[in-house]
């Protein structure tokens, strides 16, 4: 175990933000037993206390989006790297998406990678299964025995099944089950070989493009599915202005439907590639100004219920490679929460933070969602505003440093990240 | 002007000064060939490698004669016979073919950016023979060099390229060209080949070959690559020669004294009827000689980075 059990301690003065509890205040927390509680304890303060006046506290963070590469390219993400990326991001979970290799598609591959979190997580990990069997979209998964084995959620991320019959009959078992389902919405005819959103700059650059309505159309599949089962699904990592228009359709008539964006696409644009940085080559693509602005209109207006990290870890000899030859997907753990805030450009960004990064995440996967309120769990993150820093994926915790982050200049840094009662990630001047 | 480029990577990056500047000294190679000028000796003792990742005929063998024409030694590595076929990175073969003392490296790929890549990567010039759909700088160079000396000064000179301009590189590198050259250039095709998205780069587009020629003062013929888009992007050649085909019907509707241009290899009797291609008007054996002097004027300036002294 190389978990270091810091039974108790005490954070002085923050403030703290907690409104489905409703906490809004300044307090101190002391963390017994692995509960929080608000006043000092008979017993004292603890050896291991730090003042964290005018930080922000905030209920736990989830990663919706998250790739584990291991088993299978444990070179590019360890299960301890991964975690402890997400961690020194703020997250206290992360929902591990199943595109390992064997595929998370069968017990034994669950059971495996828990083995691995078990040793050297500390965080928590939950784990998705595929929805079919090698995400091929040829035949359903064995849901049942992978929710036995401790699986919350199902998807093909990132990819969808191409047969109707089979992604509507998977979801339809799914639900069975109680297990969530989240859809990478994409049209896999409309996108293939593509490697940049569809524009006059992939056009320019000479590379295949991946339209708007690739996504759209595979969003409108999954609204109609949803509707049609009555049952909910979750979209992950919208990307294009249309889709947030169809799922706020679908939701005013009533059809259960969840979303979420990536936290690149809060902040970045198709312009991020247009040196060819295989880094900026992400899963969906970035697309335009219009879609970043819908996208985050999207958030505050309660269309999109989440935002992810979108992590896809790549180690580097397989992204410094030509354009077309990398593959897609950037990474995005250590930077989604802060460059979440960066896209808000708000005066008080934090109560956003917890509705689409803490609370909605949980509810999405169906668990208990994180609370600051005496006697809960100890699952929060502490960040301090208005602190500039520069982030460089070489300080970083994933083995990979595929991040079109790299260089980006934040205004509030991750201070510590306690999950299940104790310190995953304690900011340190000397590790950055 | 003094030329500073390294690198030659796409005809987007260049100043209208730089193309004409390129294109002089073209002309003044051409015009003095066979002669005993020092410029032709300029690149003795250079060594540069022909790095050709896709199949070509014309483009690589008027890069090497351009490189012998100058004096330097050329050895060519196609995709087939070089370790990239047996697993190594782009990146490694470009350092191996640095390390092998390259002075320049000209390069053809299948990926767009790769010869952007090459450049962050080595310090020797980098020359772009085509990269996938991307650009084809030498190409445009040599047809707007074809251009220029049959028309002149290309300003307001109506230019069309006709056929696949999704896939083309050769059509990009003309459009900025040609573009910057003040002439306007009216893309034409099959719609599932000429995106709209064209018009934003500056392109007039059009899916009528009649609205296309009737008043162009050249055609630019791209060859329909037909194993790649067959299907999934129009129905056969023979509707492709049917609807967008220049035969001598066509060429009757067009003004008298409009040349056909073509980058080669030609598909007689799809984009082009053989009547059409070996006429008058046609220029396509011109293109293929201005290609040599153009390509030692690219090497030249690119390896010596002479300064102007006319």
């Amino acid at each position: 175990m190389k978990q270091t059990l810091l039974k108790d301690f005490d954070l002085l003065g923050g403030t703290l933000i907690d409104p489905r509890s409703g906490i809004n205040k300044i307090s101190d927390l002391y963390i017994r037993k692995g509960k929080i509680y608000h006043d000092m304890p008979k017993s004292g303060p603890s050896p291991n206390t730090h003042n964290i006046d005018g930080h922000v506290v905030l209920p736990g963070l989830l990663d919706l989006r998250a790739h584990n590469r291991v088993p299978g390219a444990g070179k590019s993400e360890s299960v301890e790297s991964l975690t402890r990326a997400a961690a020194k991001g703020g997250f206290s979970s992360i929902l591990a998406m199943p595109n390992t290799n064997p595929y998370s598609d069968n017990p034994a591959t669950i059971r495996y990678i828990q083995d691995r979190i078990k040793q050297t997580s500390k965080i928590k990990v939950y784990l998705s299964g595929c929805l079919t069997v090698g995400s091929r979209g040829e035949s359903i998964a064995p849901l049942g025995s992978l929710k036995d084995a401790g699986v919350v959620a199902v998807t093909d991320c990132p990819d969808t099944p191409a047969n109707n019959q089979i992604f509507t009959n998977a979801i339809r078992y799914a639900k069975m089950f109680g297990l969530a389902v989240l859809d990478f919405p994409q049209d896999s005819y409309l996108s293939k070989n593509s490697h940049a959103h569809e524009s006059p700059l992939s056009l320019k650059m000479g590379l295949a493009g991946n339209p708007r309505m690739a996504e759209e159309m595979a969003v409108q599949r999954a609204l109609l599915i949803a509707r049609h089962l009555g049952v909910p699904i979750h979209l992950s990592s919208l990307s294009s202005a249309g889709s947030v228009q169809l799922v706020k359709q679908a939701k005013e008539s009533g059809i259960e439907i969840t979303a979420d964006v990536s936290a690149h696409h809060l902040l970045l644009t198709e312009e991020k590639i247009s040196d060819y940085n295989t880094s900026a080559k992400t899963n969906p693509p970035l697309r335009q100004d219009k879609d970043r602005e819908t996208l985050i209109k999207g958030i505050k207006d309660g269309i999109i219920d989440a935002c992810n990290s979108s992590h896809e870890p790549y180690a580097e000899h397989l992204k410094d490679v030509e354009f077309d030859l990398a593959p897609r997907g950037a990474t995005g753990l250590e930077t989604a929460a802060l460059a979440f805030i960066e896209a808000m450009d708000e005066k008080e960004p934090f109560s956003l933070v917890a509705e689409k990064m803490s609370y909605n995440p949980h509810e999405i996967l169906g668990l208990s969602v994180p609370s600051l309120a005496e006697g809960c769990e100890a699952d929060f993150v502490v960040l301090k505003a208005n602190e500039k820093w520069v982030y460089d994926p070489i300080d970083g915790e994933s083995l990979s440093r595929n991040s079109p982050m790299c260089g980006y200049q934040f205004s509030n840094k991750i201070k510590f990240t306690i999950s299940g009662g104790r310190i995953a990630y304690q900011y340190s001047p000397n590790s950055i | 002007m003094m030329w500073h480029r390294k690198s030659l990577l796409s005809i987007e990056d260049l100043s209208p000064e730089e193309i004409i500047y390129i294109l002089d000294k073209a002309k003044s190679l051409k015009e003095s060939k066979g002669s005993k000028e020092p410029i032709f000796h300029s690149l003795r003792g250079k060594r540069i490698i022909n790095l050709f990742m896709e199949p070509s005929t014309r483009t690589r063998v008027a890069f090497e004669i351009a490189a012998k024409s100058l004096g330097a030694d050329t050895i060519s590595i196609s995709g087939e016979a070089s370790s990239l076929t047996k697993g190594e990175t782009l990146k490694d073969t470009a350092m191996n073919v640095q390390a092998l003392g390259a002075d320049a490296i000209v390069i053809r790929h299948s990926s767009p950016g790769s010869p952007l890549f090459l450049s962050r990567i080595v310090d020797v010039p980098i020359i772009n023979a085509g990269d996938g759909a991307h650009e084809h700088p030498s190409q445009a160079l040599l047809d707007i060099y074809t251009l220029r000396e049959k028309m002149g000064d290309l300003r307001d000179k109506k230019i069309t390229i006709l056929g696949d301009i999704l896939f083309s590189r050769v059509a990009r590198s003309n459009l900025w060209g040609l573009l910057k050259l003040g002439a306007i250039v009216t893309l034409a095709g099959p719609s599932t080949l000429v995106p709209r998205e064209f018009e934003e780069l500056g392109a007039r587009v059009t899916y009528d070959p009649e609205i296309a020629l009737e008043d162009a003062d050249a055609v630019m013929l791209l060859r329909i690559q037909h194993e790649r888009q067959q299907a999934s992007h129009f129905p056969s050649l023979t509707e492709y020669a049917n609807v967008f085909g220049l035969d001598s019907k066509v060429l009757s509707g067009m003004k008298k004294n409009a040349i056909i241009l073509h980058p080669g290899p030609l598909n007689r009797g799809v984009e082009i009827e053989s009547e059409v291609a070996d006429s008058n008007q046609s220029v396509i054996l011109q293109q293929v000689a201005n290609g040599i002097a153009v390509r030692m004027a690219i090497l030249h300036l690119c390896i010596t980075r002479e300064e102007s002294n006319h």
